[in-house]
């Protein structure tokens, strides 16, 4: 600040030809001329007469004899704006014949062309200053209740692990009484069981079982594919570039179309009249997929192969064998097999009977049906309580894990922020309406593009970092200004989709704009409280003192 | 040399994925188009016949009318093969030499096309007086020229025609007999044309043979003469066939030039005789071809039917107005002759056959056909930026902040196809461009302009009030069957095109452009002035057509099919939007108006650039190549986009495509929307500024390239000349087509696209000095002609001042162009070995037509040895010595050096002046009649010295002269 006392008052006196013009207040010492009226370049290159300082014509490979004519390229030029903030412009724009809002003195132009305006600039700036001073206090206020909720929930996390702790000790100690009877049981049970599963039935069961879940491997593997390529051939119907027209790729939009019961992409939302026939269409299409096969009654429906197939074939089997065991050898509790006559006709009654004393003793002979092992149903039930126990055990792990983790994420800079204010935003989803579609970031974890008018939604992408540029300091402000979400549905014919969240202070949390900049990178800018850091963190107490600010300049 | 050409292609072939190649099956071979096939076999007929084959055709003499006033000839021309079939043949001699050969069937069954010309021509030539054509037993003759040297000869049987210079045949018509005029013929009468012929076989059988006597000519089929299939299209042929054939021969000259556009090298390579470099004739169909191969003779966007036939002796010209299909079969039977061979699908026949003898004269007779560039503006010359799309107008901004941000030059934003709802062009998508006439007004705040895209199909939609009217007033393009609209597919999805060659459509499309209500309709009042205006797919592209374009048979104005007139379409397209830009204001302002189809006379219109190209080292050496043929037809403002429409090239190419873009006439760089994007301020260090300096030095060097524009909108000489035109009589240089001179400055550049060079090889061509623009090193050429290397690392593009030039430069660097105005110059003189030198400059205010009322500096400097030890630079007016020559299209007859742009300009001054190659170092620089100006000498070499090595530098600082004044410096 103290080149404002030293400086000599009448620098426009000077006029146009002043040595100083365009001299950031820094510099303006050095240009002084020596006791030979010389001048040395500021890099020290060459010595000049004093005279050809801002003369209009470059002499110094640093540019610096003419920081006031734009005679040198990249020399900036200082515009001391009094009545606003003193700023730098480049030397392309000195004398060009334009104002800059940059330099509203003028006295980058020849007299007479830029009219100084600073007064009205600098009214405006402040008005603007004062206008973002004001969000940022109600913003920063917002901010510290995330920075409070933050902290609450460290310590609910805290007390979940504290919590966790004593739970998994007392789990640990069952887990290893459970594990000591069930080994021992198990260990006399061990060689009837390898007999048992000798069995064909046993055998076959599991071959079964193999199968069948070999078969829903296979299955989902299909109805992945389906799944990817119905996405592929959506995604070609919504996004396929009528560039060059390809006759092939339209072939396949119109009979995927027909196969997928949609309406034509071309006529879609042209007028309420097409709309309706897409409607019609749309309804013909579930009338066509409906009557597909008539299922035999004992056939599983779709639906139960989905939901219940899994818990068919997580079935423990060795426990179903020794439950059978079990079963087989006590007829009072009602085994079909001994039973089965009193629901035959009586006619085949003699022939029942005589095969179904053939099969006892061909059971009893493959050692199926014995009596000497009832601790075989005893074993398995000690197992399934030792892995209960077990399982029990590692959910209570995970879930002092995941609160460690959580913990760790709180107050951590590449995480929630060094203040854990972004942890309230955690899951929070921004929405907006761009043209056809609503875009919605869940901050932290998904990004989507849903269409308005029906249609696959697909991902944008899930959050994958802050500002990635290595040039951004992570914990800095710009840092958290940029989110990144990537790895999103692969567009047709293109990469996978991306976001870059763009945020900046705000008192609310919102989406202002969604821009396709190139295909399938998406930039979204919008706002967050969390973002609006309190004013002392940024120097200067709401434009107090205009001098101190130039200064930083 | 000609056979590298297939090892590019196969090298193109490789270096690309299958999904990234053309696909040649959209478009055909001259196997599948009939009248090529048999235009090709007539060809081989004739081959096979040698000497017994003779041209069925003939001049009537008694038929000869001579019209001496006119230096106009006319007479009768007959097949043997049809005797009842009359040709009317026509030659004309211009006053410039030109030989004008037209043949025409008279009173046929049908009217050939005949107005290819009267599209192409400027105006109706002026016919040379006097010159008296002696018609002899055997021939018809003309001697003309100013040495009463050239010879044109029309021999009567066989017809043919002869070119001679100095007793010395240039071109000769028919001189092969594979002339062939089909006349028009109904389908019916097809039995007249064959003889029944009984005879016994020799077991006695009778059997019936039909004997085609005409067969030895026409062949025995009537080869697609009805009907015509192409992958799924049928062309019915209406008017049956109607082709024309006709062998152009060139019996003194080994090599070929022009026929644009094809992307192959500039000396035409041969398509068949010996082991031909391509298998395919050159094909001119103006097609919209989807990622063509680097090295082709398939058809692109446009053509210019012109070719030049060179020799190190004379350089001839020959220009072939059809507007129909065309293929050219070039062979090269010897060294030193050329068989040309062009085979068209319509037309009449209309030759013009251009004397010379130097390539400068053959461009002022082609020049005087067909006109020159217009004058461009001068913010057209800047740098253009443009996507494919920027998406909105925000998005438009903040682009231009970024620039701005990066201290980089530009001129001008583009907008594609995705601003206009629907692709409705006009009509803005207000979701995206919710203030259009805002955000034009935001980029012209900094001197810039817009360019907008309005391509040619109109969405056949009633709420589209630009279709709507030209439906109304029945002006679109109509089917073959003569009734209703068009319809074909296009970005738009159902479409219709106007046909522009319906008069009526010309005031109506104009009166689109006005930026105010009209009260007769649309117009676009959501534009302004500074808007102006792109037009692509003009071939025109067809997505469903055939080929990718409109039917041959659909309908146009008169009733002509469009495949009378395809090549000719986009032109007139481009034409009438330029009108309407340059009509649209109260006082007229200088149109840019971008086409990507062309025909002869677009060069009148405005500016091309070389369609979709890949972003591929082959696509950007090759686009030098096409610049440079464009530049030999005529179409000098030309350009190829920089980095390559499709791809992402890497930094290192991206950097190369821009060292080649600003010695690019037009000067763009353009990317596909699927690719990333590659705005300059994008890129990371050194790269960024490495095109920073890029842009910059295009910047400065804008009055040289301004300078070049002017000469060629007077004289038609190209702005960018390949070698053969500097130096006709090198035969070393006749295939150079990678390094090129711009305008008359002596600016010679090569630029390097190839990966990973650090250093190129340039070739000098004569005994003189040439300086390297950056270093001032002093290379030396050798009269035998010279390979020098020089230096090419990433951030170095090869430049040199050829010995003997001034250069007038501006180094300031400002955001755009228009911000220069004001801005003073520095001037290097590049001393000869003879110590001299000499430069131009011209400069008008850019924009308006003022200059064309003597609003205009032009000035010449010169240094010279007025004597010894002494050299003095001076400058001096040249518009009052030759007002005649300073304004294409007026002669001025007088020049105001105090006009009112002279006076705008008057304060604006030489800030420096670096001289080349002076001997000693001075005693004295002073402005003569003046004081001792400031100044620094560095020792070197001497332009006068036999050495090379870094030049001496003479800087003199500011001698405060002006820019529009006479002044001397002598430096002793």
């Amino acid at each position: 600040m103290l080149w404002l006392l030293l400086l000599p008052l009448p620098l426009q006196a000077l006029g146009a030809t002043a040595k100083t013009l365009g001299v950031s207040p820094r510099l303006v010492s050095e240009y002084v001329p020596s006791k030979s009226n010389t001048w040395t370049c500021l890099d020290g290159s060459k010595q000049i007469p004093w005279d050809y300082v801002n003369d209009d014509s470059c002499d110094c490979a640093d540019g610096s004899d003419e920081p006031g004519t734009g005679a040198c390229p990249n020399q900036p030029f200082y515009c001391q704006n009094e009545g606003h903030i003193g700023a730098f412009i480049p030397s392309s724009r000195v004398k060009d014949g334009l104002c800059e809002l940059d330099c509203c003195d003028g006295s980058d132009e020849r007299p007479g062309v830029c009219e100084d305006v600073c007064k009205e600039v600098g009214q405006a700036h402040k008005k603007k200053v004062e206008e973002e001073t004001k969000i940022r206090k109600t913003g920063s206020k917002i901010r510290s209740t995330y920075i409070a909720y933050a902290h609450k929930e460290k310590k609910r996390l805290e007390g979940v692990i504290e919590a966790s702790a004593t739970e998994i000790a007392i789990r640990e100690n069952e887990v290893i009484r459970l594990r000591d009877i069930t080994e021992r049981a198990e260990s006399l049970s061990a060689a009837a069981l390898e007999l048992k599963q000798q069995s064909p039935l046993y055998i076959s069961l599991v071959t079964h079982s193999n199968a069948l879940k070999s078969l829903q491997r296979e299955h989902k593997k299909h109805l992945q594919r389906e799944e990817e390529l119905s996405d592929i051939l959506n995604a070609l119907r919504t996004g396929y570039n009528p560039n060059y027209q390809d006759m092939a790729v339209l072939e396949a939009v119109r009979g995927w179309e027909e196969m997928a019961g949609l309406p034509h992409i071309n006529d879609v939302g042209k007028d309420s009249v097409s709309n309706e026939e897409a409607g019609v269409q749309e309804d013909t299409a579930s009338d066509v997929a409906e009557p597909e096969e008539a299922l035999d009654d004992e056939m599983w429906s779709a639906e139960e192969l989905e939901k219940d197939l899994d818990d068919l074939l997580n079935s423990d089997y060795v426990s179903l064998l020794l439950e059978h065991d079990e079963y087989v050898q006590s007829p009072t509790e009602g085994s079909a097999l001994f039973d089965i006559a009193s629901y035959l006709p009586d006619s085949v009654v003699p022939q029942f009977e005589g095969f179904r004393e053939t099969l006892v003793s061909w059971l009893v002979t493959l050692g199926i049906i014995k009596g000497e092992t009832p601790s075989s149903t005893d074993t398995s039930h000690l197992r399934q309580a030792l892995t209960d126990a077990e399982n029990e055990l590692k959910k209570v792990k995970k879930e002092k894990e995941d609160a460690e983790n959580d913990i760790k994420e709180i107050f951590n800079v590449h995480g929630y922020g060094l203040e854990g204010e972004w942890k309230k935003l955690d899951g929070t989803c921004l929405r907006t309406e761009v043209g056809d579609y609503t875009y919605e970031v869940c901050l932290f974890g998904e990004a989507k593009q849903i269409p308005n008018k029906g249609g696959s939604t697909f991902s944008l992408g899930k959050f994958a970092s802050w500002n990635p540029s290595p040039d951004v300091k992570p914990g800095e402000e710009a840092y958290y200004q940029k989110q990144i979400y990537n790895r999103g549905t692969r567009c047709w014919n293109g990469p996978e989709r991306n976001v870059v969240l763009l945020l900046s202070c705000g008192t609310e949390n919102t989406l202002h704009s969604v821009v396709e900049l190139e295909k399938c990178e998406y930039q979204l800018t919008g706002t967050t409280p969390a973002l609006c850091r309190p004013l002392d963190n940024f120097g200067g107490k709401e434009g107090k003192n205009s001098n101190a600010s130039r200064d930083e300049l | 040399m000609r056979s590298v050409v297939l090892f590019g292609a196969l090298s193109a072939l490789l270096a690309l994925p299958d999904a990234l190649a053309v696909k040649s099956q959209d478009f055909k071979t001259c196997s599948q188009s009939g009248f090529c096939r048999r235009g090709r076999a007539l060809a081989a007929r004739a081959q096979e016949a040698q000497s017994s084959w003779n041209s069925p055709y003939s001049v009537d003499p008694s038929s000869i009318l001579i019209l001496p006033e006119d230096s106009t000839v006319k007479a009768v021309v007959k097949s043997s093969l049809y005797p009842e079939i009359k040709f009317g043949l026509e030659l004309r001699i211009h006053d410039d030499g030109v030989v004008r050969v037209l043949l025409d069937e008279v009173d046929g069954l049908r009217k050939r096309y005949d107005e290819a010309a009267s599209w192409a021509l400027v105006s109706e030539p002026k016919l040379s007086k006097g010159i008296r054509w002696a018609a002899g037993k055997k021939e018809l003759r003309a001697v003309f020229g100013e040495k009463n040297d050239i010879e044109v000869a029309v021999n009567y049987d066989p017809f043919r025609v002869r070119l001679r210079r100095g007793g010395e045949d240039q071109i000769v018509l028919n001189g092969r007999g594979l002339l062939h005029m089909e006349h028009f013929r109904s389908q019916t009468l097809k039995e007249t044309t064959e003889e029944v012929v009984s005879e016994e076989n020799a077991e006695g059988q009778e059997v019936l043979q039909i004997e085609n006597v005409r067969a030895w000519f026409e062949g025995d089929s009537e080869d697609a003469y009805w009907e015509e299939k192409f992958s799924s299209w049928t062309d019915s042929k209406p008017k049956g066939p109607e082709s024309l054939s006709l062998d152009i021969t060139f019996p003194n000259h080994g090599t070929v030039y022009g026929i644009p556009q094809h992307a192959t090298n500039l000396s035409l390579p041969s398509t068949t005789g010996e082991s031909p470099s391509y298998t395919d004739p050159f094909r001119l169909y103006n097609a919209d071809v989807f990622e063509y191969i680097a090295s082709s003779p398939m058809s692109l966007y446009g053509s210019i039917p012109v070719m030049h036939a060179h020799s190190a002796e004379t350089t001839v010209g020959l220009f072939n107005a059809i507007g129909s299909e065309t293929w050219i079969d070039i062979a090269y039977p010897t060294k030193r002759s050329t068989h040309t061979h062009w085979i068209s699908e319509s037309g009449i026949m209309d030759v013009f056959l251009l004397p010379g003898p130097t390539p400068e004269d053959v461009f002022a007779q082609y020049a005087r056909l067909t006109g020159t560039t217009a004058l461009p503006a001068h913010w057209s010359l800047g740098y253009h930026q443009c996507r494919w799309n920027y998406v909105s107008s925000d998005d438009v901004r903040t682009v231009q902040k970024r620039f701005d941000e990066e201290d980089m030059p530009v001129d001008v934003f583009w907008l594609d196809i995705e601003y206009a709802q629907d692709h409705k062009y006009f009509i803005w998508d207000h979701k995206t461009f919710p203030d259009p006439v805002e955000m034009t007004n935001e980029v012209a705040a900094a001197g810039r302009k817009m360019v907008v895209i309005v391509d040619p199909h109109l969405k056949r939609t009633s709420d589209y009030p630009v279709y709507q009217e030209a439906s109304d007033l029945d002006i679109l393009v109509k089917p073959k069957s003569g009734e209703g609209e068009y319809e074909g597919w296009c970005w738009t999805g159902s479409s219709s095109w106007i046909d522009h060659f319906n008069p009526a459509s010309w005031d109506w499309w104009i009166s689109k452009f006005k930026t105010t209500k009209i009260d007769t309709g649309f117009s676009w009042i959501e534009s302004t002035e500074d808007i102006h205006i792109w037009n692509d797919m003009n071939e025109p592209s067809i997505f469903n057509g055939p080929e990718i374009t409109m039917p041959k048979d659909s309908i146009h104005y008169g009733g002509w099919e469009h495949r009378d007139v395809h090549n000719i379409n986009g032109m007139l397209f481009h034409n009438n939007t330029a009108q309407a830009v340059r009509v649209r204001s109260d006082i007229s302002k200088r149109p840019f108006v971008l086409t990507r189809s062309f025909y002869a006379g677009s060069q009148r219109v405005g500016a091309m650039w070389t369609g979709d190209n890949l972003g591929t080292w082959d696509h950007m050496a090759v686009g030098i190549k096409m610049v440079l043929a464009n530049g030999i037809a005529g179409m000098a403002f030309a350009g190829s986009d920089v980095g390559g429409f499709f791809g992402n090239p890497e930094p290192e190419m991206l950097v190369r495509w821009y060292q080649v873009g600003i010695f690019s006439p037009f000067f763009r760089a353009h990317a596909h929307i699927d690719t990333k994007r590659r705005e300059p301020f994008l890129l990371d260090e050194p790269y960024k500024s490495i095109i920073r300096d890029i842009l910059r030095l295009r910047y400065s060097m804008l009055p040289i390239w301004y300078t070049a524009f002017k000469e060629n909108s007077v004289t038609g000489m190209p702005i960018v000349r390949p070698h053969y035109v500097m130096f006709p009589q090198d035969t070393a240089g006749f295939d150079i087509d990678d390094q090129f001179f711009v305008g008359s400055s002596g600016i010679l550049v090569k630029p390097v696209t190839e990966k990973g060079k650090n250093e190129a090889t340039i070739y000098l061509p004569e005994d003189q000095v040439y300086y390297d623009y950056f270093t001032q090193y002093a290379y030396r050429g050798s009269i035998k002609g010279k390979y020098v290397i020089v230096a090419a690392e990433l951030h170095q593009v090869p430049v040199f001042i050829r010995g003997g030039s001034i250069l007038p430069t501006r180094e300031r660097p400002r955001r755009s162009s228009p911000l220069m105005r004001l801005d003073p110059f520095t001037i290097r003189v590049a001393l000869s070995k003879a110590g001299t030198a000499r430069g131009e400059l011209y400069l008008d205010d850019g924009v308006t037509y003022l200059h064309q009322q003597g609003e205009l500096v032009w000035r010449e400097f010169v240094a010279e040895q007025p004597q010894k030890k002494i050299t003095r630079i001076s400058s001096r007016d040249l518009a009052a010595q030759n007002p005649g020559k300073a304004v294409d299209g007026v002669a001025l007859t007088t020049y105001d050096p105090k006009n009112a742009f002279a006076k705008e300009i008057e304060e604006v001054r030489v800030e420096k002046i670096v001289i080349l190659g002076l001997v000693w170092k001075p005693s004295s620089v002073k402005v003569e009649g003046g004081a001792e100006l400031k100044w620094e000498f560095v020792p070197g070499v001497a332009a006068i010295d036999t050495k090379e090595g870094t030049a001496s530098v003479l800087i003199i600082k500011d001698p405060k002269v002006l820019i529009t004044s006479d002044w001397a410096i002598v430096v002793s």
